[in-house]
């Protein structure tokens, strides 16, 4: 059952992902690309982790993304261009990406088994995720990225205003 | 229950994968940009199903780290290119050879 889900919402991440790159419209990819953010909502859900989830959709689906629709917005953008997707797919380029990608694949899938070495308890399983334990690795041994976290974003607003005002 | 921990693995490599395809091919800044968001998605599905596994909170906390740090890019990322609509007319990536000689 879980297997089933979790093979329906790959296929669906991997669909939305490919329109998000071939779609003509930029309005458009975006608006994919939302549906992929979503979609990977469930996958961390069927994951057990509620709360990246719920981060996901807030975060992602709903801040990044508006704010890139407005940005598309603000560009006026009338056309996107032609994608020769024959030409693209065929030249020597795609050819190094998809050796890439298979050097990706066997690493991925090759180096799991490791991965399930650990004790898998059921009762570990089901409060995994949960808020409580994040926020005491979070508070207690990841308080100064946590702090770094936080000046990043401060010098980010500082940095996305001066650029705004410059003109 | 976990056995298909190389499901999410192969997952995330495809969606990398479509990521980087997309960052190669498009000429709009904007679905570059898209891309790489992309990518980050695909590591964060990465992250959490090794923290799954290992049953260990620091992959959520690197996830979050990733989502701080992609709202931050985003906030820079699309002020530059509206710096850059403004300057050019335009944010064809080809178009940009400020700085090649």
């Amino acid at each position: 059952m879980e297997l089933i889900a979790t093979l329906i919402c790959g296929i669906l991440a991997v669909g939305t992902a490919f329109l998000v790159i071939f779609s003509k419209n930029t309005v458009h990819s975006a608006l994919w690309m939302t549906g992929n953010c979503l979609v990977l909502a469930v996958l961390f859900l069927l994951l057990n982790s509620q709360f990246i989830a719920i981060l996901q959709i807030i975060v992602y689906a709903g801040a990044i993304m508006m704010f890139i629709l407005y940005a598309i917005m603000m560009l006026n953008l009338r056309a996107g261009e032609i994608i020769d997707i024959k030409k693209q797919l065929f030249s020597k380029r795609f050819a190094i990406l998809f050796l890439f990608f298979i050097g990706l694949l066997i690493l991925g899938v090759g180096l799991s088994p490791m991965a399930l070495k650990g004790d898998m308890a059921p009762g570990a399983m089901a409060s995994f995720g949960e808020v409580n334990l994040i926020a005491n690795y979070i508070f207690v041994q990841g308080l100064a990225p946590f702090e770094l976290i936080s000046v990043l974003l401060t010098s980010a607003v500082v940095g996305a205003v001066f650029l705004a005002k410059r003109n | 229950m976990s056995d298909y921990q190389s499901t999410y693995l192969t997952l995330s490599a495809i969606l990398f994968a479509i990521g980087t395809l997309g960052v190669i091919i498009r000429k709009d800044a904007i679905v570059v940009f898209l891309s790489i968001e992309i990518m980050l998605g695909a590591v964060n599905l990465a992250f959490i199903a090794f923290s799954r596994a290992n049953q260990s909170a620091e992959g959520i906390f690197m996830v979050m780290c990733v989502m701080a740090v992609a709202g931050a890019e985003a906030a820079i990322g699309l002020g530059i290119f509206v710096f850059l609509y403004r300057k050019t007319g335009t944010i064809n990536i080809d178009k940009f050879n400020l700085l090649k000689w």
